[in-house]
């Protein structure tokens, strides 16, 4: 079990691949912002994949371990101290009752950390996943960030042999401030609802990501309208072009434009709403955008076909099967 | 003493609810910075008179900028 000593930013339970199923009743799938560092995390303590752990947010936060065990710290570099010494990321590193884990906050790359407990975090599945949709306050941790005083349960696991455990760096992602996310046009995209001239603005210039960036979507700066829409408006579905008749979303990853503001659609993301979505951040991406910093990183976009995205689904599959890539 | 209350995440400031010349308590919320969507309250960590506010609504913050200055007990 983990005490949370000081809440921080954001401290949220996610697992991946989330709540999946259930779109069509207007739920998003939720899930960790940076999948491959939850993911990455449950490997290296000997977890599934799918396990919870706890996704942190800026940093600023404290805890406090309330029985033995093993644990990984991944994602971005808060500078974290077990028992005021410094602790390695991306490794799995043995606790002990009283220990205090603490984390600064974000550094120069990330913004995003996960904290993974060997046998992953124990709460409840709701609708098949344990991870918190924060804006519908269900799953996770009663629907809710964590606070202080709040006790994480930790499922049961043989932890023999496990402490020591590393990411082979050769698989180590690599954090940036400038994200390229590969990503595929549509599906209201040229020559219907965008120009030529916008989209290849779309795929060359590098967006700066607003302070209004979170779990449901990543606001980008505006684009120009004037050279932008192919359509003078929305037509029936309303009186800007970014208008449409209401439609499901293609999270997570749309990049969906409203009014002139892109936001890339995320975990607890819209499923659907009025205004075009103009192209798809591919899968094997998505983990990317969640370690954008608001208000200070950019992100751009990498025309990418539909065969290029299956084909960096599969090797992402093959890399978590990888024989070195916990050493 | 001079103290600094420094912006603890980026984003825009929300408000400022002090003015110079307020006599200040730690832990006292002095501003408000709005990130990811929900409003972060800055608060400082030590108690004294505020000498002089750098910044005003709507400023864009990034970590560390420095927001108010006080005449710290």
């Amino acid at each position: 079990m983990i005490k949370v000593v000081n809440g921080g930013i954001e401290i949220l339970v996610e697992d991946w691949p989330g709540r999946l199923g259930y779109m069509g009743l207007g739920m998003a799938a939720a899930g960790a912002m940076d999948n491959l560092a939850l993911q990455l995390g449950n490997k290296i303590v000997g977890n599934e994949l799918t396990d919870a752990g706890l996704e942190i947010a800026g940093g600023y936060c404290e805890f406090e371990f309330v029985e033995d065990g093993v644990i990984a710290l991944t994602g971005a570099d808060m500078s974290p101290t077990l028992n005021d010494e410094p602790m390695p990321m991306w490794e799995a590193v043995a606790v002990k009752v009283g220990d205090h884990l603490k984390l600064s906050h974000f550094g120069e790359k990330g913004f995003r950390s996960y904290l993974i407990p060997a046998g992953g975090v124990d709460v409840e599945k709701y609708l098949g996943s344990r991870s918190t949709c924060i804006f519908g306050n269900y799953g996770g941790f009663e629907g809710r960030k964590l606070a202080k005083d709040d006790i994480v349960k930790v499922f049961k696991k043989d932890i023999t042999g496990i402490a020591g455990k590393k990411l082979n760096p050769k698989y180590m992602p690599d954090y940036e401030n400038d994200w390229e996310l590969r990503t595929i046009p549509g599906p209201n995209s040229a020559p219907d609802y965008v120009t030529e001239e916008g989209m290849n603005y779309l795929f060359s210039h590098s967006f700066k990501i607003s302070h209004n960036a979170n779990r449901a979507a990543y606001r980008l700066e505006e684009v120009d309208g004037s050279m932008f829409w192919a359509r003078e408006d929305g037509g029936k579905g309303g009186s800007h072009p970014s208008n449409i008749v209401d439609h499901g979303y293609n999270i997570r990853g749309g990049l969906n434009i409203t009014g002139n503001t892109p936001s890339v659609l995320v975990a607890d993301g819209p499923t659907l709403g009025g205004f075009c979505c103009v192209a798809q951040v591919i899968n094997a991406d998505l983990w990317k955008i969640g370690q954008g910093i608001p208000a200070r990183d950019k992100m751009h976009f990498k025309f990418t076909t539909l065969e290029e995205a299956t084909e960096a689904r599969k090797e992402r599959e093959q890399m978590f099967e990888a024989a070195d890539l916990i050493v | 003493m001079e103290y600094k209350l420094l912006a603890h995440m980026p984003g825009l400031v929300a408000r400022v609810v002090c003015e110079v010349g307020d006599k200040v308590e730690a832990g006292q919320e002095l501003a408000v910075i709005n990130c990811m969507k929900t409003e972060m309250s800055c608060q400082t960590e030590k108690a004294g008179v505020v000498k002089e506010i750098l910044v005003a609504e709507w400023d864009e913050m990034d970590v560390g900028t420095p927001m108010i200055i006080l005449d710290a007990e």
